[in-house]
């Protein structure tokens, strides 16, 4: 195996009380497209601008390239990380803005830019501060894509983007990543857009790495058990649930890890029915109902099924 | 291809910012000033203007501008901190040497010309314009990178410490000058300070404000070194 493009060691970083990296520990290897995913304030942002010497840790390391990035240009020549708050000089247009891109990277590809550009009808004239958000994503995006840089960050790069915008960048995203193969790191909350693109999934939660695994080992890592309430209580006694939500009689339980072949029988004899858990639903389970004991659980899913319910609607 | 001029080019990109606005208020303070100057009878003999300063304030504007606008984008390309002081700096160096050397010429011309044959005296300032060339150039480029670097300082604090900074900043500077004042005038140093003063000349001012531009120059780098955009 070779080396992973970023290590990163037990990195730390508070801002005065507020603790947004928690011992995040993780590596990223050399062409794969990675998910970060978590809720906005989960530490996303600054995870990566660590990663990119735009930030600056509190304790911990970060190798890129297998060296430290901060001041290190041999290694910041190959990092793209547009961000989603991104500035731009006061007065420039998105085609300066292209142009200053096209100095800094040596593979910059302008066809590719003005392509896009055309694709996600970005007037190329028009001064980037007047631009919608859709528009302000899209040079993010553009700059992200065309300068093929080594290890490429987009930062919640479809917000504003419109449904056919947003297809069209995953498009074009994994049309050139088929060509091109790099590293890239696809921050983001809205989950199910993404799943398909994502070959490994890290998912990060108030400053703490929560899951970090391929995509495909994470698809089979929960599963969904209906039926009525006694026969679904029957049949999961004594395995972690991750969600319970009740509808009268009925009950519909997320189960932490795969069912066997045996078990799978088993709840098909007892007229359970049984789904597969989409990424969203993962990390939404992983993330919200993590720490709360079986009781709270109980309680959670009588006490407010209703609300429950809206928040999970599939 | 070597970044930090690459961050010049970047600077450059937008042509008005560095290039476009400092020749229109040149130009523009000129053309006013010899408007004045013709409405202004003979009889009072040399008209002075002041406008020739007028972009020197404009730096201290660009100061600010180049490191608040273009830092974070830079930052987002991925260059480093340390090349986008020397290509912003280095640029505005360049920028300062050019515009300094062409107040000289334009000094000349001033006194070749009796004041654009209208007596006034804009570029060639009395105290200034009386020296050998070297001491006019050095005087106005010290003056132009000191208000660049003064602007480009103040800005970087603000970024990295926002307001308080900048108040902390320009609050220990006033305590340090009071400090001073209070100082001279308790020892009851103002003849030696009034002394000292009548023997300087544009070159030994250019000397201690180049002191001052180097220790602004450091500051502002280093810190720009732990600024986030």
């Amino acid at each position: 195996m070779s080396t992973p493009v970023v290590q990163v060691q037990d990195l730390c970083r508070n801002y005065r009380d507020v603790l947004a990296l928690d011992h995040v520990s993780l590596s990223l290897e050399q062409d794969k497209i990675y998910g970060l995913l978590g809720r906005n304030v989960a530490g996303k942002t600054t995870l990566m601008s660590i990663m990119t010497a735009q930030g600056f840790a509190s304790s911990g390391s970060v190798r890129v390239f297998g060296e430290a990035p901060y001041e290190n240009e041999k290694v910041l020549s190959r990092i793209c990380f547009i961000r989603e708050s991104q500035k731009y000089p006061d007065d420039f247009k998105p085609m300066h803005a292209f142009r200053a891109a096209a100095i800094f990277y040596k593979n910059w590809d302008n066809e590719l830019a003005l392509r896009l550009a055309k694709d996600f009808q970005l007037p190329m004239k028009r001064r980037i501060k007047k631009l919608s958000r859709g528009q302000l994503s899209a040079v993010g995006v553009i700059i992200g894509l065309a300068s093929r840089a080594e290890l490429t960050f987009f930062d919640e790069p479809y917000l504003g983007l419109d449904a056919v915008a947003r297809q069209l960048f995953y498009d074009r995203l994994l049309a050139d990543y088929a060509e091109f193969p790099r590293t890239i790191v696809l921050s983001s909350h809205l989950i199910d857009e993404v799943a398909n693109l994502l070959e490994h999934i890290i998912i990060i939660d108030q400053g703490r790495i929560i899951v970090d695994d391929d995509a495909e080992n994470i698809r089979g890592q929960a599963v969904n058990v209906a039926g009525t309430a006694t026969r679904v209580d029957a049949f999961t006694a004594g395995r972690t649930i991750l969600h319970r939500e009740q509808l009268g009689a009925l009950q519909s339980v997320t189960l932490d890890g795969a069912l066997s072949a045996a078990e799978r029988r088993e709840a098909h004899e007892l007229g359970l029915e049984i789904g597969p858990v989409s990424l969203q639903q993962f990390v939404i389970r992983k993330t919200l109902d993590v720490g709360l004991s079986p009781d709270d659980l109980e309680q959670d899913a009588q006490g407010s099924d209703s609300k429950t319910r809206t928040g999970v609607a599939r | 291809m070597n970044r930090a001029v690459g961050v010049a080019k970047m600077q450059l990109i937008n042509k008005w910012t560095f290039l476009g606005i400092p020749a229109v208020i040149i130009a523009g303070s000129f053309l006013l000033s010899a408007v004045i100057w013709a409405l202004i009878p003979d009889s009072v003999g040399v008209k002075y203007s002041g406008a020739g300063q007028a972009v020197m304030w404009y730096f201290f504007g660009l100061g600010i501008q180049s490191l608040t606008l273009s830092f974070p984008f830079s930052q987002g390309l991925s260059v480093s901190r340390r090349n986008f002081f020397l290509g912003t700096v280095g640029l505005f160096t360049v920028l300062a040497a050019a515009i300094s050397a062409f107040y000289v010429i334009l000094g000349f011309v001033e006194q070749a010309t009796n004041g654009w044959g209208l007596q006034g005296r804009m570029f060639a300032i009395s105290w200034v314009a009386d020296r050998f060339w070297f001491s006019q150039w050095f005087f106005y480029f010290v003056l132009m990178m000191f208000l660049f670097l003064l602007g480009f300082w103040a800005a970087t604090v603000y970024k990295r410490w926002q307001a308080t900074g900048v108040l902390v900043m320009s609050l220990s500077a006033a305590v340090l000058l009071v400090g001073a004042v209070a100082l001279i005038t308790l020892q009851g140093w103002w003849p030696a300070v009034g002394a000292w003063i009548i023997t300087l000349t544009p070159l030994s001012i250019g000397a201690l404000a180049f002191a001052f531009v180097l220790v602004l120059g450091f500051a502002a780098f280093t810190t720009l070194r732990r600024a986030t955009p």
